[in-house]
This record gives C-alpha cells, structure tokens and sequence, in this order.
C-alpha cells in the first residue's frame, strides 16, 4: 500500500483528505458513519468569537452541476467549541483545523489566541461580508488578506496558520503572495464563488440571501487552475478544494500543485465520499507505482513546455 | 442510520403529481413513524431529496413524493429493479406517550404520508382519527390507508371530494362536537400548521408538527436546514426534528 500521509507545514495528516469547513459540522454527525479518525483532518464548521444564528432560510439551492448556500456563519463560538468539541475531536485521531471568522482585525487576533496551542492548524475565513472596511469582505485586496493575515498570524505563538482565499478576486496568486507575506504558513483554496438562483415562477432568488456561494463538481476546472497559478507565486504549501468528488480529481489538484485537498460538497452528495476517495487515492497510486501520494504534488507539466 | 444501495420495486404515480417509490434495502431497518429518508437521484443533482417514509414492511420501504422539479422528474423516472442511494433513516420521527390514547392526526397535500406512518405504527394500542386535506378530487390518496382509522375525515379545498373545507377546519369542527384529543400529530405546508398552532394554542392541546426545509447533508452536519425556535436558538430540522412540540418553533 502507498504512503497518504502529508506533511503540511509541519503537521503530520494521515492521508491529504480534509473535510472542508461548512460541510461536516464538527465531525459528530459523520462519525455515526465512519471513524473520521481515518481523515487527514477536519476543518471545522466557521468558528466566530460569539455565537451566531446566521442567515434565514432557504439556505441552499441547487443548479446543475453545483450548489449554492447562504448559511451565514451560524455557529455556537468559539469557546462552545473548545468546551464541548474539541477534545471530542481531537480524540477521533484526526487533524483538527478550526475555521474561523471576524468582523473586525481584532476579532481574528483574538479567536486565534483562544484557540493557540489547543488545535493542529487554525484557518482563516477572510470572505465574509460585513467587514470593518466599508462592508468590503478582507478577502478581496491583497492589502487586506495581507494584513487580516497579520493580525491573526500575531494570536498564534504554536499553531500553524492556514488562510482561505476566495476565487472572487481579481488575481489568486496576488492574494495567495499577500497572505504569504503576513505570515500565512499555508493557504487554502477556493473558497466559493458567489451566485444566484432564481426561482422563475415567484421571480425570487431561492436563498432567503439572494446570493450564496457556488460549491460542487462544476467548479473544479476553475479551482484547479487557482490551485495552479496560487502554488506557482507562492513556496508555503497550497491546500486545494472545489468540487472534488473522487479520488482522480483530488490527485488533479495534487498535480496542479497541492500538498493536500479539501472536500466538501461531495459530503452531501455521499456521505462517505471521504473514505471513498481516500481508499481511491491508495489504489491510484498502487496502481501506478506511487509509493509517496506527496510524490505527485506539482508534477503537472504545462502543454508546450 | 446508514446509505443503503436500495434496490427499486415498484414506483408509480399514485395521485396526480404524487407518485410512490418501494425499495427494497436488502436487510429489515428499525424506523420510527415520521422518519425519513434522504434519497440520491444522481446525474447533476449533488443534493440528495428529503423524503418522509410512508411504509415499512420487511426489507421493502416505502416513500411518497411530489414531483416538482428536476430532481424528482428524475426520481419518477427511475426503473424498478434498478439501485438508487437510500440514507436512512433519518430524524426524530413521531412519538406518542403511554397514557395519550386518543391521537389526531391532521394532514395536508404531502405531509399526508408520514401520518400515514404514525396511523400504521399506532393503530393497534391507540384510538386515531385523521383529519385529512387535499386539494382536489385527483389530489386524493392515501385514503385506503387512512380509512383503517377509527375516525376518517377527508376534506378538499373546491369540495370536489369530501366537504369544502381544510383539514385544520375538518379537525376544528369536530373537536367542538366533543371529540378531543390527548395529543394531535400534523404534517403539512406551513400555513396550515400555522393555523393548526394558533387552534391548539387556544384549545391547550398538545400538538406536533413535522416540518420541511431546504436540506444540505440531511443529517446535522451543515445547519442548512435550521427552523426559529420561540426561545430565539435555531434547531436543525433534519436532526433535531422533523416533528416539534408545536408551541417550541415560531412558524
């Protein structure tokens, strides 16, 4: 059998399969079905510094190919979490990654402090609305994701830092720079992109938020050309994500030039995609001679070249 | 809970725009009334479809649906002998106490089929009365099942079967002829609970509702499909329901 496991900026995963945030609550759902404890890692559902009830239904709509979801960050806070989750968590055997999110610069330094030393990996979701600066999301302007990145970076004295970065921006491999420059030891991408479904016969959009964020099998092209173009500006490791549904697209984000992939979408399709696709990653790489998954990461050779 | 390969073995339409699917999941599962499954049509739908369980007999399960969309023309579509993906079961389902014997149900359009599932588990120990709404003469089904009541009302909106009325108006009407119960189990689009809470509520009766939502995961993970609860907190309607005390959730 191959070896799965990954080094991602100094943390051990079993196997480069991570649940992405949103998907998979905080594991105790899936674990009714699986031993999530086979996962690289879990990235937890967004963690804010107070609780919060999020957006009004309907949340999700679907359009061929892919999802939408406008569920607005609902969350119990972050020390719910770390009071009632975490060493749950932790105990399963998997990488515990919390996802988190603020309003404002310090809201970010201050959830990462809670949470320094106690989880494997923080990541920092910088592309949600209703921001400090004038309503703009800090995951936009490279300014910004650099100095969002900075700020959370400063709470963190052990825990490595992963920054999400949204596709609904002008250049990726400019933000993926930034987020490298404020410290980032990592970067995941692509978050969503933003949509809209509209339900024709009441002229309405079918998520109570008119927009959500685009998810599932249709996006993977574009993710994995940001995977690529992100893992070319930058030397941190790249996380990739975006419609990854078996384990062939998880080992073409891997070529593209990611260390490990998340996968969230495909959870609600089948539940235990994960465990699907890292028993598909094994028998890929047995199959052609692969003893190291990591092995395949940026081997991708452009037509041409 | 698990994600059964269930095999098709029969699916017809039932009604107009209503149609019945059975699988057959290989192996007996323990459901409870009210419980329901979340089904895969596959092609390019990524979300699976959330529908009540009607029946269980053995290993064959049975689901009534309303085709509306995409998804569940596919559904429709589907072959008997062929497999689709069945995660089942799912929520909390209906419960009735020992010392509640007489129980009403109160159904409208689709959310007849899972009280079709409370009547089926209940029957034998409790005494039923059903109080059911359609829209239409052609809408009807159900009926056979709902006659094995001790007490059957079926209602429609024109009158084109039964008297011209809803199913919270048939419910209403007998209830001030004296025929109360201990508790009254619902399921049906929100303005008919709505009008059903506000009834109980005057009346102090113990009521549950099951309700619909828009779902992601189907099974608590993604907290898509959450409903206001009256304490202000959100409940997921997948884990934490579908069926409520009706006085907890705002409708």
């Amino acid at each position: 059998m191959a070896n799965l496991q990954v080094n991602l900026c100094g943390v051990t995963l079993k196997n480069p399969v991570i649940t992405a945030s949103g998907t998979f609550g905080f594991g105790r759902e899936y674990h009714e079905l699986y031993d999530i404890g086979t996962l690289g890692g879990v990235s937890t559902k967004g963690l804010t510094l107070e609780p919060r009830l999020g957006n009004p239904t309907p949340r999700i709509a679907e359009s061929r190919g892919v999802i939408l979801n406008a569920v607005g960050l609902q969350n119990p806070g972050v020390e719910h979490f770390i009071e009632c989750d975490l060493a749950w968590l932790k105990s399963t055997g998997t990488a515990v990654i919390a996802n988190v999110a603020g309003k404002t610069l310090d809201d970010y330094k201050n959830i990462c402090e809670k949470l320094d030393g106690l989880v494997d990996m923080v990541e920092l979701n910088i592309s949600c609305p209703n921001v400090k600066s004038g309503g703009m999301a800090f995951g936009i302007k490279p300014e910004t994701v650099e100095e969002v990145t900075r700020y959370a970076k400063s709470g963190l004295k052990k825990t490595p830092l992963m920054v999400k970065l949204s596709p609904n921006v002008e250049s990726i491999a400019a933000n993926a720079q930034a987020a490298e420059r404020g410290g980032a030891d990592c970067v995941s991408l692509i978050n969503t992109l933003t949509g809209m479904a509209i339900d024709i016969e009441r002229r309405r959009p079918i998520i109570a938020n008119n927009t959500g964020g685009v998810s599932g099998a249709g996006v993977k092209p574009i993710a994995v050309r940001m995977v690529y173009e992100a893992s070319q500006a930058v030397k941190i490791p790249v996380v990739g994500m975006g419609g990854i549904t078996c384990a062939e697209d998880a080992i073409e984000f891997l070529m593209a030039g990611a260390t490990a992939v998340q996968v969230g979408t495909a959870n609600f399709t089948d539940p235990l995609a994960c465990p699907k696709i890292i028993k598909g990653l094994h028998d890929w790489c047995d199959r052609h001679g692969v003893q190291n998954v990591s092995e395949l990461t940026g081997t991708l050779q452009l037509n041409g070249k | 809970m698990r994600d059964y390969q269930a095999k098709i073995v029969e699916n017809k339409e039932i009604a107009k725009g209503i149609c019945s699917i059975t699988f057959d999941l290989g192996e007996e599962a323990v459901v409870r009334c009210g419980q329901f499954g979340d089904i895969l049509v596959g092609g390019t739908h990524l979300l699976r479809r959330p529908i009540a369980i009607c029946k269980v007999e053995g290993r064959l399960v049975t689901f009534c649906y309303q085709v509306k969309g995409e998804g569940t023309q596919k559904l429709q579509k589907a072959e008997a002998g062929s497999t689709l993906s069945v995660l089942m079961p799912l929520g909390n389902g209906f419960f009735v106490e020992k010392e509640e014997k007489k129980v009403a149900l109160v159904g409208g359009g689709v959310g007849v089929f899972p009280l079709i599932s409370v009547l089926r588990e209940y029957k034998a120990e409790k005494q039923i009365s059903a109080y059911i709404g359609y829209r239409n003469a052609a809408a009807v089904c159900g009926v056979e099942e709902f006659k094995k009541a001790d007490k059957f009302v079926g209602v429609t909106d024109d009158g084109s079967y039964g008297e011209k009325m809803n199913a919270v108006q048939a419910f209403e009407a007998d209830l001030k002829n004296g025929n109360r119960p201990d508790v009254v189990l619902a399921c049906g689009p929100t303005p008919m609970l709505r009008a059903l809470k506000a009834l109980v509520e005057r009346e102090g009766l113990t009521c549950y509702v099951s309700l619909e939502e828009r779902m992601g995961c189907g099974i608590g993970a993604c907290l898509v499909c959450v409903c206001n609860l009256t304490n202000g907190e959100h409940a997921r309607v997948c884990k934490d329901g579908p069926v409520f005390n009706a006085k907890e959730v705002v409708l």
